[in-house]
């Protein structure tokens, strides 16, 4: 197969992770992946109740440190995101519920990022931007979720 | 001793320790004391989070008498139905009582108090059914087991998952969604209570503990209906007995912040006492490990 998809997939590691069938390989990458979304997905959307007006007594200040932890969180699930994908790669690039997750992470990430820059130093508003991340975040699970069913029943 | 002998331990437990608990409200109202109350609370709170083994052990015990002609099929669904109804209503009960502890608002003890009484009545109807199930001794001689006419609530809603082949699926999407809710928020307030997060009072942050209740609560009943779908999916897998186990911990762990303040006691601005700290942290290490058991259920436990 001479796709950039098909290359992926039958790369060394790829096939590692489809194939080996240990519980370091596939299983623990699935739930590294868990454990980073999770991490991230509800540090954000416990941060966006708070800019929405839920337990308005939270300084935003005090929560800055948070973004550390969901930066990380980021980086495990991109990484074992990546690695899951390789494993099968032809048939995630052509799931149309793949390619809608990736929209909802970019906004959702970009929401996150811009929480930071902008109502983190003014100390105020972000209820646009929180409504925004609440709606991408629910989309992303939704979409990574609903990936293996569209597979079976679409393709 | 494997989860059907688990079963015969604690189904008990409901019946029993509702009796306790809701003498204690009766106590703590007639005698007007807030402590006894709170006790009362703690007592509704965590016999809603073991009412949730009670139900799944006896999913358990009821593949283990599959094919025995001395048990009759009926009473053991009718069982089953009578105590699916009580544990949602148990489930209710527990939320409430977790409220009033949350924040003490008056009008919680009577509906609490109401609901309450009303759970025994149905625990107690289960349990009774239960009885017959194997102990023809209790019937009146010669006798069959009544079987009562109670809604076929298990087979309903084992039948709803299966028919419609959309509801598996959501219902994947919310435990997604309920995990992320009740994991988000347990590790900020738990990330409060350590230390890492400063210069804010316990009681502002655990204004947000509700929506930690609401994904807990998301996804109870998300797991309760692929449970009711494929039982034997799930009691015959050790990874799932040990999910649960630890979540009924972390359960309990949410408590920790949840009442702090409610005896008047103030939390160091900085951080929680050495005890505090080493829920907090074993709080955030036990919900890791539910998710860690949930993901790898698939992959290990069932023979």
């Amino acid at each position: 197969m001479g796709s950039l998809a098909g290359q992926i997939e039958q790369s060394g590691v790829a096939i590692w992770i489809r194939e080996s069938g240990v519980l370091y390989g596939y299983p623990l990458i699935l739930f590294l992946h868990t454990l980073g979304l999770s991490t991230l997905a509800g540090l954000s959307s416990a941060i966006n109740l708070r800019l929405l007006g839920f337990a308005p007594g939270i300084p935003l200040a005090s929560l800055a440190r948070l973004f550390t932890l969901m930066w990380s969180g980021f980086a495990l699930t991109a990484v074992t995101g990546m690695l899951l994908f390789a494993a099968d790669a032809v048939r995630h690039s052509s799931n149309p519920a793949f390619s809608v997750k990736l929209i909802f992470v970019l906004v959702a990430v970009i929401a996150l990022a811009l929480t930071r820059t902008h109502v983190f130093r003014l100390q105020s508003g972000g209820k646009v931007l929180a409504v925004l991340s609440l709606v991408s975040w629910f989309g992303a699970l939704s979409a990574g979720r609903l990936m293996a069913y569209v597979a079976e029943f679409v393709l | 001793m494997n989860l059907a002998h688990l079963h015969l331990l604690l189904n008990h437990v409901p019946t029993i320790g509702l009796g306790i608990a809701l003498a204690l409200l009766v106590a703590a109202l007639l005698k007007k004391s807030e402590d006894l109350k709170q006790a009362a609370f703690v007592g509704f709170f965590l016999l809603a989070l073991l009412a949730i083994p009670a139900y799944l052990t006896g999913g358990a015990a009821q593949i283990a008498l599959q094919g025995r002609t001395d048990v009759s099929r009926e009473v053991v669904a009718a069982h089953q139905d009578a105590a699916l109804l009580a544990l949602i209503v148990m489930e209710v009960m527990g939320l409430l009582a977790w409220i009033a502890l949350w924040r003490f608002r008056r009008w919680h003890e009577t509906g609490i108090l109401v609901l309450a009484i009303v759970t025994f009545g149905l625990v107690a109807s289960a349990a009774n059914i239960g009885g017959h199930i194997r102990h023809p001794e209790i019937l009146l001689q010669g006798a069959d087991a009544p079987v009562p006419g109670w809604p076929r609530t298990a087979a309903a809603g084992a039948a709803f998952v299966l028919d419609n082949p959309w509801v598996w699926p959501i219902a994947e999407v919310f435990h997604f969604v309920g995990l992320c809710l009740l994991f988000g928020v347990v590790l900020l307030v738990n990330l409060r209570l350590l230390g890492v997060i400063r210069g804010v009072p316990l009681a502002d942050v655990t204004r947000l503990l509700p929506w930690a209740i609401l994904g807990l609560g998301i996804n109870i009943v998300t797991g309760m209906l692929f449970f009711l779908a494929a039982p034997e999916q799930y009691t015959q897998n050790s990874a799932f007995v040990w999910k649960i186990g630890l979540m009924l911990i972390a359960g309990v762990t949410l408590l920790y912040p949840t009442m702090w303040g409610a005896n008047g006691a103030s939390m160091p601005e900085d951080r929680a006492p050495l005890s505090g700290r080493i829920i907090a942290a074993g709080s955030i290490c036990l919900w890791i490990g539910v998710i860690f058991l949930g993901r790898f259920l698939p992959f290990i436990g069932s023979e």
